[in-house]
Order: structure tokens, then C-alpha cells, then sequence
């Protein structure tokens, strides 16, 4: 008897440490590199946009038009089906712990969250991939195009920060006004936020065992998706504020946090690209272009730039928007609504004639080993890294970048 | 100890970076020793604001969650 009741201590515990409190920013960052490299190991790494872009296809495939009849149904859709599992892990994450409500904001602030999602619906098109795909697993997939969609999302948040203090500054009404919240969880009242969580979790292995006989892989996108959205709720892993915040107030624990993930995941990536793991009957080479995608340098600048913009406004990034929907956070429904309606028509019609009117020696896919072989272009992404790293630690001590 | 409030600050509804940006845009416009009291409902801010405090030099004097899934802070200017 009296060890049933130190083994249910123990357990009860284990559950306060994880959900009684949010994690550091760099804990949670290192266990989705890690997830990230066995997503790899299994199929191919992280990405955001082409999921959200998924879910878009099927509801213009639901009305009947831009003649997607032939779109992947999202259940078929390993992407798809990831950010979904995204979306329902942070949700679990949220009620266990107690952190689940709709919370529905301004109306303002519901515009900028569907502007936002559009911008980066945009962005990701013209810069094929997002903040995951072009940049949380792009850099550690050796890619040139990665860095330089990475300098042209520094340049977009710098610019959307500046609009957000204009905008409080000259219209701070936009930004307030009537709120409201529903089924927040606050106090004993709210204990059936934790009951719910483990149905919710029950369903999803449920649902992932469901695939375990046909589409193995699917199995574990289910699964990782689920993890990486209840572990980036806990610890508010967030890109948009890894670039952000260095200008806004200061804190470096945001892109330290994300730079441990980078770090993570630049290993794992390079064994896996450099050994050939899970090859599988692919050629070696195609291993090696894994997430290496054609848009070095004009489409990367660009695609990164606006979508620095759009997630600025939103207030998440890919994945900082969907695991804030699980969270019931309406503004970032917002966001996920533009990214999902606009990144088809952008696919469809808005992207297209612009590429095409661009010359082939500014888009290509640039792998930085073929240049300066893997040692040298191991050694260079962790050099920005650590030039990042250098940074963010100098401008919060200082201030020097900082608007408060 | 009451502590007495010399302004407060409505964060309600808004998400990540709206509180923290208005809360440090109303602590500039205070004197040092006021007390700002912020409510807001984003989850986020409980872990953002302590670690601004601490790092800005600011003291956070309270902090607690309401009914009906509020936050509440009392920040006092260094």
C-alpha cells in the first residue's frame, strides 16, 4: 500500500516538472533538433509550410475550386498529417497543463494575425520553406540558400518590429479593445483540462497505430508531430522570437534556445548526409539534396524577407502559429487561416510568373559541401552560429540593439 | 503590505509580443519606486515577464493567475 502511494508521488511529480511550469526555451529546442534528426532518419526532416499548405489544398478541394481535385487528402499527407499532430500535441501539452483556453483578441489584432499568416503564406512559396524548412532544418541540411533566407528574414522582422512600435505608438486603439476567454482552466475548477489531455493523447496513439500495418512512416509522424507540438508549447519555442527579441527587449534566451536546436541538429543532419543513413533505395546523391531546395539566392532573400514580415505581425512563426492554436490563442487561428488560404493561390497563381521571368543562375540549389567540402561547410554554419550567439550575448548586455 | 498600484495596465487578449511590448513601453513611463499592475491572458508572458524583470533591474513584487484565466503582475520600477 505504502508503496503504491510513493510510486503515484513519484509519477505526480514527474508531471509537475513537466507541465506545473514552462521549460527553458534550449531544453525544449534541443529535443525537437533530436526528434528533427530522427524524422530525418526515417524519411525526411522538419518542415511547416508544406503542411499548412496541405490542409489549404483540401479546403479549396472541398469547395471545388482552382481544380485541386487531385490534392493529397490530408490523411494521406505525411506533412500534412505532422502539423496536425502538431496542432493536437501543443493542444494536449496545453491542458495538462491547465493552459487551454480560447482566448479571442482584439479585432485589430485578429486583422494582423490573418495579414501575418498571408505574408507568410507568400514567403514560403516564393522562398520554398519557412522558418522549419528553409531555416531550423535548412541550415543543418548544409544549404546555401538556407543562410541567405535566413539574412532576408532577419532584415523582414527588423522592419515589421519598427511597424509594430509605430503602430502602438501612433494607434495603440488598434491593438486594444474588447477580448474575450473561454474554458480556461484556472484553479481545481479547471482539473478537467487534465482528464481531457489524456483522452486526447489515448486517441492519438490510437490513431498512429491505426497506420502501424500500411504506412509505417506515417506511424511516427503521428507520433514525433505530437511530441514536437506538446514539447514547443511548454517551452514557447518560437522563431519569431529567437529574431526578434534581440531588437525588441533585449533577451537572448529565445535565440540561444534555438541555436542549441541548430546545433543538435547540424550534427545529426551531417552524419546522417555524410554516411548516407536511411538511404533506402534513393540515390546517394538525392540524400545529400535532402531539403537543399532551388531558390539560392533571389528566391531565398526574398521568400525570407517577406515572411520575416508576416511572422512579426503574427506573432508566430510556422510553428509558433500552429502550436498556439492548440493553445486556443484565436489570433494565431487568424495567421494559420491566411497561411493555409493564401499558400495555394500564391502556389498557383501569384508565385509562378515571377519565377519564371527569372534567370536560372538565381535560383539554384546550393549545397555547400559541393563548395567547400562537408568539414568546411560543417565548420561554417556553426561559425554563424556562433557569430549569432556572440551577438545576442554582446546586445543584451549592452543594449545596443535594443528599442527598450 | 498593500502595495498601492500606480498604474495598471490591460494586456487582456493579447498574445506574444503585444504584453511585453506595451509593458515595457509603460514602465519607461514610469518613475522609479511606481508599481505597474499588468493583467493579460497569454500564457507566454508568465514565463517572458519575470525574466525581463530580472534582467531590466525591475522588481517583480506579485504574481499570480485569477479566476477566469487571467495573469496578474505587479512590477515595481527599479
Amino acid at each position: 500500500m505504502s508503496k503504491k502511494t510513493k510510486e503515484s508521488g513519484v509519477l505526480g511529480n514527474l508531471f509537475k516538472t513537466f507541465f506545473a511550469k514552462h521549460w527553458p526555451v534550449w531544453v525544449g529546442a534541443i529535443v525537437l533538433g533530436t526528434l528533427n534528426i530522427l524524422l530525418f532518419a526515417i524519411k525526411s526532416p522538419w518542415g511547416a509550410s508544406g503542411g499548412i499548405n496541405n490542409w489549404g489544398e483540401n479546403v479549396f478541394k472541398l469547395i471545388g475550386i482552382f481544380g485541386l481535385e487531385n490534392a493529397t487528402p490530408t490523411n494521406a499527407s505525411l506533412y500534412g498529417m505532422l502539423c496536425l499532430f502538431l496542432v493536437i500535441g501543443s493542444f494536449i501539452g496545453a491542458l495538462f497543463s491547465k493552459e487551454f483556453a480560447f482566448r479571442i483578441p482584439p479585432k485589430g489584432e485578429l486583422i494582423k494575425g490573418f495579414i501575418g499568416g498571408s505574408l507568410m503564406a507568400l514567403g514560403a512559396t516564393f522562398g520554398i520553406g519557412c522558418t522549419i524548412g528553409a531555416f531550423f532544418s535548412g541550415m543543418p541540411a548544409l544549404s546555401g540558400g538556407a543562410i541567405i533566407f535566413t539574412i532576408g528574414l532577419f532584415v523582414g522582422v527588423i522592419i515589421a518590429l519598427k511597424y509594430l512600435m509605430w503602430e502602438m505608438e501612433k494607434f495603440p486603439k488598434f491593438s486594444s479593445g474588447k477580448s474575450y476567454i473561454f474554458l480556461a482552466g484556472t484553479g481545481k475548477s479547471g482539473r478537467w483540462q487534465i482528464y481531457l489531455g489524456w483522452i486526447v493523447l489515448i486517441i492519438t496513439f490510437i490513431i498512429a497505430y491505426q497506420y502501424s500495418g500500411s504506412n509505417k512512416i506515417m506511424t511516427w509522424f503521428i507520433i514525433i508531430g505530437m511530441l514536437m507540438g506538446l514539447i514547443s508549447q511548454r517551452s514557447r519555442f518560437c522563431i519569431v522570437k529567437a529574431f526578434r527579441d534581440p531588437f525588441m527587449t533585449g533577451e537572448a534566451d529565445g535565440s540561444v534556445g534555438v541555436m542549441a536546436g541548430l546545433v543538435v541538429g547540424v550534427f545529426g543532419f551531417t552524419i546522417i548526409k555524410y554516411f548516407g543513413i536511411g538511404i533506402g533505395d534513393v540515390a546517394a546523391r538525392a540524400r545529400e539534396m535532402t531539403w537543399v531546395f532551388p531558390h539560392f539566392f533571389f528566391r531565398a532573400i526574398i521568400g525570407g524577407f517577406v515572411f520575416g514580415l508576416g511572422m512579426t505581425i503574427a506573432g508566430g512563426c510556422a510553428v509558433g502559429t500552429l502550436w498556439r492554436v492548440g493553445e486556443g490563442q484565436v489570433k494565431l487561428w487568424a495567421s494559420a487561416l491566411g497561411f493555409l488560404l493564401i499558400s495555394p493561390i500564391s502556389k498557383l497563381y501569384i508565385v509562378p510568373p515571377i519565377v519564371k521571368s527569372l534567370p536560372q543562375s538565381w535560383d539554384f540549389k546550393n549545397y555547400l559541401p559541393d563548395y567547400l567540402g562537408y568539414p568546411g561547410a560543417f565548420g561554417l554554419v556553426l561559425f554563424i552560429i556562433l557569430i549569432w550567439y556572440v551577438f545576442v550575448k554582446w546586445n543584451e548586455k549592452t543594449g545596443r540593439f535594443s528599442a527598450f | 503590505m498593500e502595495n498601492k498600484i500606480d498604474q495598471t495596465l490591460d494586456c487582456k487578449g493579447l498574445s506574444c509580443p503585444m504584453p511585453m511590448m506595451k509593458l515595457a513601453k509603460a514602465m519607461k513611463g514610469l518613475k522609479s519606486e511606481q508599481i505597474l499592475e499588468m493583467i493579460g491572458t497569454d500564457p507566454g508572458t508568465k514565463s517572458d515577464l519575470p525574466r525581463w524583470c530580472e534582467k531590466s533591474g525591475n522588481k517583480l513584487l506579485e504574481e499570480g493567475e485569477l479566476d477566469g484565466g487571467f495573469f496578474r503582475f505587479l512590477i515595481q520600477k527599479k
